[in-house]
């Protein structure tokens, strides 16, 4: 399957169909997954496919990365998960369709975090997202390579992010802010569950809008709350539960935990589920008569 | 040969005495999944199971966040209010000997052309306790930057680890004697005679020469070579990397509060956000990612260096641990060493 990935891109970059392919490579000791940007066909040979590809690569389609955009017409090779990224920037006028290759690649589930592999793809390190996948069989791409999976999803969605949300949901209101107000306070403000997000491509966040400071930029409790509460009410109804700000955030907050939740609510009141549909917009900005509103009582 | 000898189990002892005298005591424990740096009050709290803590302690000289004036503006005018600092004589525990080292890095910036007391005031009222490493990953690279597992500098007091677990302590200054002596009733006067348990020693990457990477900086050519875009495009510029950082120490100044009164907070800042070097005019000199990430390894490698004479980078390898799309900075220095 690697193999069919790098003869894919090479093909592509040989007959000038696309300028960059963005991939995974080895770091230098081959022991984790990196983000590759292949230009040249005679190095299509770095690009790798494993379970520890887990970055979602979709995020240097984002107009954040203007000297990719240079580089020319991009291909880029993604999961299942990531594609839902790609069909949301496209329904967002960020990318058009036809301006990037997508080589899809079938999935059998990647690692929760690449410092957990040890050299097999067991249950108990893959992430919620691989558990409940219903995209392991790439379902938006211009080529799909390797065999299809059978995995069917269980019918109502578990694992372990499912069991913390009902357990916090469980709680009186007083504790589940005690929970978050401790979580949040670990935060550092790198930003890093931005930067990493697809998503979050806005050129200036309102965290750098000062004039006046929407968001406090310190890293006290307050700052730490509106920052991490702003950014999940911008990714209501778009967060494809990629968990990549999980994934990169250095002090390990469940983020996951917020945005499934945001997801579950938003299946409920719109019966919308983002990233599987490039033409559908997101509920957040279209007017529908049809909308429940069943929130205002 | 050492000075004194602590038991494991007389850790409590030794936290008890330094926080009786009235100081915080500060060492790796758990705190969700990850060792990480805090005050402790007792032995049980303290985590042995540790490569080295998530955040540096850097966060006890020079905190994320805080307060430097206070500002109200009523009839009589503007008050402003400087903040008095009286720090509290602080024990780091635990530290290991390639973040020790960054402690006359962060001086050497602190002081350079003004002496910024908010710094020099905390490091002068702390006590730096050192326990060489015995476990390491393949992040770790102080040999690769002339530093290794047992080295001294930046420590007070420097543990050795023995095979039955107990520590071999030795005093590196003058303050490190101070302690031992201010907390002798915790520490022994002889061991159990057990061995010394082997240290973990990175092996020194082979391809990079720190003296070449200065070399090759120091030349204006560089700057516009194409390697540096093709080695660091992935880079999403998040601040992870300069807030574990030992060396790193940007920070910003900002107002909060209302328009009558607030407060002045210090607060840190990262190189690699894009409104770091945003001007008002709206022009940015370092409008691509891949320059800011040029300017943090010429910070390192070269400003440190040339400009204060001191160490930008210990081989701690906080940054490629915590990188999320593993940007590892020893590839950089690999190619920057050719």
């Amino acid at each position: 399957m690697e193999n069919a990935v790098r003869e894919k891109a090479k093909g592509l970059l040989t007959s000038g169909e696309v300028k960059v392919v963005i991939g995974w490579g080895w770091n230098r000791n081959g022991t984790r997954t990196t983000p590759v940007f292949i230009t040249r066909p005679e190095d299509a040979g770095r690009l790798v496919w494993n379970p520890l590809c887990v970055n979602n690569l979709s995020v240097y389609l984002t107009r954040k990365f203007k000297d990719i955009q240079a580089l020319g017409r991009p291909a880029i090779v993604a999961k299942g998960c990531d594609i839902k990224n790609i069909a949301v920037l496209v329904s967002e006028a960020q990318v058009k369709r036809e301006d990037v290759y997508i080589i899809g690649v079938t999935c059998d589930g990647v690692v929760y975090r690449q410092e957990l592999w040890k050299g097999e793809l067991t249950p108990n390190i893959m992430p919620t997202k691989c558990h409940n996948c219903d995209v392991r069989n790439p379902h938006i791409a211009d080529c799909v390579i390797g065999d299809r999976s059978g995995f069917v999803p269980p019918e109502a969605p578990a694992g372990m992010v499912f069991d913390r949300i009902k357990a916090l949901d469980a709680k009186e209101s007083a504790q589940r802010w005690e929970f978050w107000i401790k979580e949040f306070s670990r935060c550092v403000k790198c930003y890093a569950c931005r930067q990493v997000c697809s998503l979050c491509y806005c050129e200036r966040c309102i965290t750098e809008k000062n004039m006046p400071q929407w968001i406090e930029t310190s890293a006290h409790p307050r700052g730490n709350l509106s920052w991490n509460l702003t950014r999940a009410m911008h990714l209501a109804g778009r967060c494809t539960f990629c968990g990549e700000c999980e994934r990169a955030c250095p002090v390990n907050i469940p983020l996951n935990l917020v945005n499934q939740k945001l997801i579950t609510v938003v299946k409920d009141a719109f019966d919308y589920r983002s990233g599987y549909d490039a033409s559908a917009h997101p509920p957040m900005i279209v007017f529908s008569p049809e909308d429940k509103e069943n929130f205002i009582k | 040969m050492a000075d004194k000898f602590l038991k494991r189990e007389n850790l409590g002892r030794l936290i008890d005495s330094v926080r009786n005298g009235g100081a915080r005591f500060v060492a790796p424990a758990i705190d969700a999944r990850q060792a990480v740096y805090r005050a402790i009050s007792g032995a049980d709290e303290v985590t042995w199971d540790y490569i080295l803590p998530r955040n540096s302690f850097k966060d006890y000289l020079f905190p994320q966040t805080e307060v430097v004036a206070e500002y109200s503006i009523g009839e009589g005018g503007v008050e402003i209010r400087g903040r008095e600092l009286s720090p509290k004589d602080t024990v780091v525990f635990g530290s290991r000997p390639c973040e020790a080292a960054s402690l006359a890095s962060l001086r050497s910036v602190f002081t350079w052309d003004s002496v910024d007391e908010f710094y020099t005031a905390r490091e002068d009222k702390t006590t730096v306790v050192t326990v060489a490493c015995t476990n390491g990953d393949e992040a770790c690279f102080c040999t690769t930057v002339g530093l290794s597992p047992e080295s001294v500098a930046g420590s007070d007091v420097m543990l050795r680890e023995t095979a039955d677990g107990d520590f071999s302590v030795t005093a590196i200054t003058g303050r490190g004697r101070g302690f031992l002596s201010a907390h002798s009733a915790a520490f022994e006067d002889s061991g159990s005679g057990s061995a010394q348990k082997p240290l973990f020693v990175p092996e020194k990457i082979e391809g990079v020469d720190i003296s070449r990477i200065k070399e090759r900086l120091a030349r204006k050519e560089h700057y516009d070579d194409p390697v540096w875009a093709g080695l660091t495009r992935k880079c999403i510029g998040c601040g992870a990397c300069t807030f574990v950082c030992p060396t790193c120490h940007c920070f910003d100044i900002i107002d909060e509060g209302t328009a009558f009164e607030g407060e002045r907070r210090k607060n840190w800042d990262a190189c690699q956000f894009d409104s770091f070097t945003l001007h008002a005019s709206g022009h940015n000199p370092r409008d691509a990612q891949f320059k800011r990430w040029r300017n943090r390894f010429m910070c390192k490698f070269n400003f440190y260096p040339n400009k204060f004479n001191s160490r930008g980078c210990v081989g701690c390898g906080r940054c490629i641990r915590v990188c999320p799309v593993r940007l590892d900075i020893t590839e950089v220095m690999e190619e920057m060493s050719r």
